[in-house]
């Protein structure tokens, strides 16, 4: 096991970030922690770095103390914001955190697969938002670690961008272990294998993103009826469109499709109330 | 031996980072050579018994203001930094941040230091032989500590706003009253009385003792004393932030 989580709970003060918060990733996962804002997914990410404590329950990383610098030199991790000390070079911050590491990856090579190639005598303080978001994705994966944690790898980059940066991720992933946090469903669905949905500091959901669809069982049904349009979610779609069509009312535009995994996902975390 | 190369690590992204900012270099590093060019270097001159003690003092200052800065400011504004918080991240023990800072610290104090010893050099009758030299180096980056110390305190009860008046403040309290501006025998008698008390006074002595003035075995009584202290100090507002930013 890579990482387990173990009945995780850590309040702040009054607020309870994590409520009996349980997972694993194994070797080779790709796993997406899914959630909306203030749902925990930093916390669990923070406690499964070390940065934190949890008040109950247990955190082992490679069946150690996240805190264990042994066990952290098989882990590789982004920085959330990109805030880099603005005077150094891109190949200096990448040595300097390549040199934390027993077996790096060769810096060429991990600059180049990031197209950071080009601009590694430049300053980190000159990049611009993408740039340095790659510099970020790039040190996660610079010590050749066993598994690498990235906390929102996309955030604010433009749709073109991010789905480059996927691609990127995806080669250099290769078959080590993956968790990172998101809340974009596409970028969970593209990048991770497993997904795991997250709201209020617990569990909702622990699947591949078919399963995710499939959790919200019936088809949508949309219409234009008398009153203006209509959006259903019957749980038996013949029945509904046998009785609509029966009842001699009026209607167009009839449609009936799959929920998408936004909203498979919207559902699942306004109601867990 | 490992950790050794990360603290050299540390210290090499550290140093470079702030020897980039002319607004860093300027005030930490040129300061005391400029201070010493304009208050002391035409006392220096004529008296010229006096021109080996004016440099020795100002050399001190050099490098209390520089680990009273780099610490006191430099904790305070990076304890919330994110690019603080992804190196905590990275595989290194507490003490591999630590050393690097105070050998950050150091190197600029000794750079610092030395511009004032050219200038002394260039301009007054100073006359030390190279073992001299030497043991003025060595006092001054071990005399350097407690400051380090003090900086670190500073840095980690005080707010990242309150920081720089606060170093700026001990700074110049300290100096003067220590005897490092302008010798102590030429201070009022109130601050006289307490000057021998003071940790710059004791670093001003100590360094004085290589051209066979002061007493060397008190001032390091002193230093060492302001050590312990500051060392306890700067401990206990180091777990009060961990535990508040990290609990």
């Amino acid at each position: 096991m890579i990482l387990a989580f173990e009945d995780v709970v850590k309040s702040y003060g009054e607020v309870r970030a994590l409520d009996g918060l349980s997972f694993a990733v194994g070797r080779d996962e790709k796993v997406a922690l899914l959630g909306p804002n203030g749902a925990g997914k930093t916390t669990a990410l923070e406690i499964a770095l070390g940065l934190r404590g949890c008040d109950f329950g247990s955190v082992r990383l490679f069946g150690a103390s996240p805190r264990s610098i042994a066990v952290r030199r098989r882990l590789g991790v982004t920085p959330q914001e990109s805030g880099f000390p603005d005077m150094l070079t891109v190949a200096e911050i990448a040595e300097f955190v390549a040199q934390h590491y027993p077996t790096p990856a060769p810096l060429a090579h991990t600059l180049s697969t990031f197209g950071l190639e080009s601009m590694k005598r430049r300053r980190a303080g000159t990049l611009s938002g993408g740039e340095s978001r790659r510099l970020a994705l790039a040190l996660a994966f610079i010590g050749n670690p066993e598994f690498v944690v990235l906390d929102e790898p996309t955030t604010g980059l433009d749709v073109q961008s991010r789905r480059r940066l996927w691609d990127v991720v995806r080669e250099a992933s290769g078959n080590r272990s993956i968790l990172f946090t998101t809340h974009y469903l596409e970028e969970a669905q593209e990048l991770a294998s497993r997904i795991l949905v997250v709201d209020r500091g617990r569990l909702l959901f622990d699947g591949d993103a078919q399963t995710l669809r499939g959790r919200v069982g019936g088809r949508r049904v949309t219409y234009v009826g008398q009153d203006g349009p209509v959006v259903a979610m019957p749980s038996d779609t013949d029945a509904y469109v046998r009785a609509l069509v029966n009842s001699g009312a009026p209607f167009s535009n009839l449609e009936i499709s799959r929920p998408s995994l936004e909203e498979a996902f919207l559902l699942l975390t306004r109601g867990a109330a | 031996m490992n950790a050794l190369l990360l603290v050299r690590a540390h210290t090499k992204i550290q140093f470079l980072d702030l020897i980039r900012w002319p607004g860093y270099v300027v005030p930490t590093v040129v300061f005391p050579a400029m201070f010493y060019s304009i208050f002391d270097l035409p006392a220096a001159r004529i008296h010229a018994n006096d021109a080996d003690l004016l440099a020795l003092a100002f050399i001190a200052w050099a490098v209390v203001g520089v680990t009273l800065y780099q610490f006191g400011v430099g904790i305070a504004q990076e304890r919330g930094r994110p690019w603080e918080r992804y190196v905590r991240t990275l595989p290194a023990p507490v003490f591999v941040r630590f050393g690097a800072r105070i050998a950050t610290a150091l190197l600029f104090g000794v750079i610092a230091a030395a511009l004032v010893a050219l200038v002394a050099r260039a301009f007054t009758p100073i006359d030390l032989t190279l073992e001299q030299w030497l043991r003025v180096l060595v006092y001054a980056i071990a005399g350097g500590v407690p400051f380090v110390l003090i900086g670190i305190t500073i840095g980690y009860w005080a707010s990242a706003r309150a920081s720089v008046p606060m170093a700026t403040a001990v700074n110049l309290l300290l100096a003067y009253a220590g005897g490092l501006w302008m010798p102590p025998q030429y201070l009022p008698s109130f601050v006289a009385a307490i000057s021998p008390y003071l940790p710059t006074r004791q670093f001003g002595d100590l360094l004085w003792s290589v051209v066979g003035h002061g007493s060397a075995s008190h001032a390091v009584m002193g230093l060492a004393s302001y050590t312990l202290i500051f060392g306890f100090l700067a401990a206990v507002g180091y777990r009060r932030d961990e535990r508040k930013r990290y609990a």
